[in-house]
């Protein structure tokens, strides 16, 4: 690997790409296939953040072009993406694609030809342990820390309204069963009781013998780590039972637009871990939803806050070293400053480990009444966590 | 595990169960007429689901009301695909084919849904979607129970009009022997375009009971259809009263094996009952001597 590495980067120094007046962004997104729903919404947050540095004068005074290409959402077609950005294609600088799946071989290729990094989906802990120094995750938290608030607030109850008893059911995959198994450390460590933990393949339809498994265990909190379809489908299934835990927390699905939409009223009191919120007031962020809105007349998500934070952690990074360019001394100086600085963006202040994990965790969210309020940690809470949640 | 954990479960198989029975109905059917591996029946049964909730989304109305339409729809798509595709493939290499033919359905279903819907995930919001009757002490969710309803229903309708018609008897003959069925006047070309339009309909039913109670998105027919093919299998392709028995086994199966085993094992249940059906009784455990001559 090391010879062939050494020689494309011959190939790079005397190649097309850091001569020109733009700056080259290669990126490969899931625009088909499983991850294409929020491939485009990353698609679009790296569009309005390019179109916003260029209404600006540019970065080092120099336009910003993406190239962006489909890998499908196939891992292998990801890796020759990036192959081609960085080869064929001349790319000054690479952005990530979306899904830890994809993270993982794209990161690959770009460390063997010394760039950086910088992805905005790779929240699962196998991201940050396979000694990638060149990857930077631009989000305030891995899944593992996405409920670390609301571990804290839970533990600190007092003893008559704290949760005895927690019910857990996960999806087997990387992110959601990161996220409920982070707050189950915490909490089993803390001395709340686990009393159902199942976990449950992606391809589940039927939700009907999880929900009696943890209806019969009668859990004073239930824990969800969920994608969309699975969470809504768990929930449901919960309520037709006649389940009513005091305290209910699913990943995902309840920042998703369409959660309301799809279980009705019932929302009431639901807790979620998010990354973003388009009323959070880091100072980057109004001119972001306001450049965003205008550019795609909605508010952006979280997938889009992401990429527009990739957008702008790289940025940071070489107005501070002041180059843009394949040159594996240019890329290296980028990935030391990003070790060693921290960058105000639209989710928060960001920093990171030696492994690229950023040092932060995640919001936590609430439907109060029937709108979507953050509750967790108090410094940035907008109502107050409901305890016991209303009956669903 | 407690008693009452158990009698839930219980509940809860029995009507998944009927719920599988009427996913795949249709599927031994086509086989049975038409020896047509029909890999788009899933495909259907989403398209189905989405225009159940298309039609509560833009009317407002309860989602079984459209069925009114979607089932003479169906019917009718059926007989014009029997009639216009699968009747062109070569006798003696149809069931390959037909594998080839409907696999591209799907993939053409699961595009238009992308392209039409999004691939965003969608739910009919139903006001007794939460909503149980106790029984027992155990909990029976009102939209599976009106799914199963749906299916009991169906499936009657299927068994009486496949037993007691002339048309059923012509359909049941032209599955049996089909040179036989001609010699004695059947015209066995329009009784198979029938069939799969019957075929065809059951899924209309089959998707709008799936929508009640389901998030639907355009690639979820992938995650049905290995399921329903050993369903099929398990019961002796062909047989209706097969699939339904199989259906019932396999759902009461997964729903009490999810008890100790938890879910992702439970789930193997078909596939190992799928196994354990083409190595110990090809034909199937339930029902069509069929399967004997392929």
């Amino acid at each position: 690997m090391t010879s062939a590495s050494l020689a494309l980067t011959g190939c790079l120094s005397s190649g097309a790409g850091g001569n020109d007046d733009s700056i080259q962004i290669g990126i490969s997104l899931p625009l088909t296939g499983d991850f294409s729903e929020p491939g485009k919404g990353v698609r679009r947050g790296y569009e309005a953040w390019a179109d916003y540095v260029n209404s600006r004068g540019g970065l080092l005074g120099r336009k910003v072009e993406l190239t962006i290409l489909d890998d499908q959402s196939n891992a292998d077609r990801v890796a020759a993406d990036y192959e081609k950005l960085i080869n064929q294609d001349g790319a000054d600088l690479v952005f990530g694609p979306f899904s830890t799946r994809l993270v993982i071989p794209a990161a690959q290729v770009a460390k063997d030809y010394g760039f950086l990094f910088v992805e905005p989906a790779g929240a699962a802990g196998e991201v940050f342990n396979q000694g990638f120094d060149n990857l930077f995750y631009a989000a305030p938290a891995v899944a593992e820390d996405h409920y670390n608030h609301l571990a804290a607030a839970i533990l600190a109850m007092p003893a008559g309204q704290r949760p005895k008893t927690a019910a857990y059911a996960a999806m087997d995959d990387p992110f959601a069963q990161g996220t409920a198994y982070g707050l189950k450390g915490k909490l089993e460590a803390g001395g709340i009781r686990t009393v159902v933990d199942e976990v449950y393949p992606p391809n589940t339809t039927d939700f009907g013998s999880i929900a009696a498994k943890i209806a019969d265990s009668r859990a004073d909190l239930v824990v969800g780590g969920t994608q969309y379809q699975d969470a809504v489908n768990l929930i449901l299934a919960l309520r037709q039972l006649g389940y009513q835990p005091a305290m209910a927390a699913f990943s995902t699905a309840p920042t998703n637009p369409e959660f309301a939409k799809a279980i009705g009223e019932q929302t009431e009191g639901i807790l979620s871990p998010t990354g973003y919120t388009p009323d959070a007031n880091f100072p980057s962020n109004k001119e972001f939803v306001e450049h965003y809105t205008w550019m795609f007349n909605s508010p952006p998500n979280e997938d889009e806050a992401n990429a527009w934070t990739t957008g702008q952690v790289v940025a940071a990074a070489v107005q501070a070293v002041g180059c843009a360019d394949p040159a594996p001394d240019c890329q290296r100086r980028l990935i030391d400053w990003l070790h060693h600085n921290e960058v105000d963006t639209v989710v928060g202040k960001l920093s990171w480990d030696a492994t690229g994990k950023p040092r932060g965790a995640h919001l936590i969210q609430q439907y109060v009444g029937g709108r979507i309020r953050i509750v967790l940690p108090a410094e940035t809470k907008e109502a107050d966590l409901v305890h016991p949640k209303p009956a669903w | 595990m407690t008693g009452s954990l158990l009698l839930q479960s219980l509940v809860l198989g029995v009507l998944l169960g009927g719920l599988y029975a009427l996913l795949a109905a249709g599927l031994t059917l086509y086989f049975g007429v038409m020896r047509v591996v029909m890999l788009a029946h899933s495909a259907f049964l989403i398209l189905a689901a989405y225009l159940a909730w298309f039609f509560n989304v833009q009317t407002g109305l309860d989602p079984l009301l459209s069925l009114l339409v979607t089932v003479p729809l169906f019917f009718a798509v059926g007989v014009l695909m029997q009639r216009l595709l699968i009747s062109r493939l070569r006798p003696a290499t149809l069931t390959m084919m037909s594998v080839l033919l409907t696999f591209a359905i799907a993939l053409v279903i699961e595009g238009a849904l992308g392209l039409v819907f999004s691939g965003t995930h969608r739910r009919i919001q139903l006001p007794y979607s939460g909503a149980d009757i106790r029984f027992f002490g155990a909990s029976v969710p009102v939209v599976k129970l009106i799914a199963f309803g749906l299916a009991a229903v169906s499936l009657a309708s299927l068994y009486v009009l496949l037993k007691k018609t002339r048309f059923g008897q012509a359909l049941r003959a032209t599955i049996q022997h089909r040179d036989a069925a001609q010699l004695v006047g059947i015209n066995t070309g329009r009784i198979a375009g029938y069939g799969f339009g019957l075929g065809l309909a059951t899924a209309a039913i089959g998707g709008t009971a799936l929508a009640l109670d389901s998030t639907i998105y355009p690639s979820l027919h992938w995650h049905w259809i290995g399921p329903l093919m050993a369903i099929i299998v398990v019961g002796g392709l062909g047989s209706v009263p097969g699939a339904a028995i199989a259906a019932m086994v396999l759902g009461l199966g997964q729903s009490l094996l999810q008890l100790p085993l938890g879910t992702t094992w439970a789930q193997t249940v078909f596939y190992v009952a799928l196994f354990a059906t083409l190595l110990l009784h090809p034909q199937g455990f339930f029902g069509g001597r069929l399967a004997q001559r392929f």
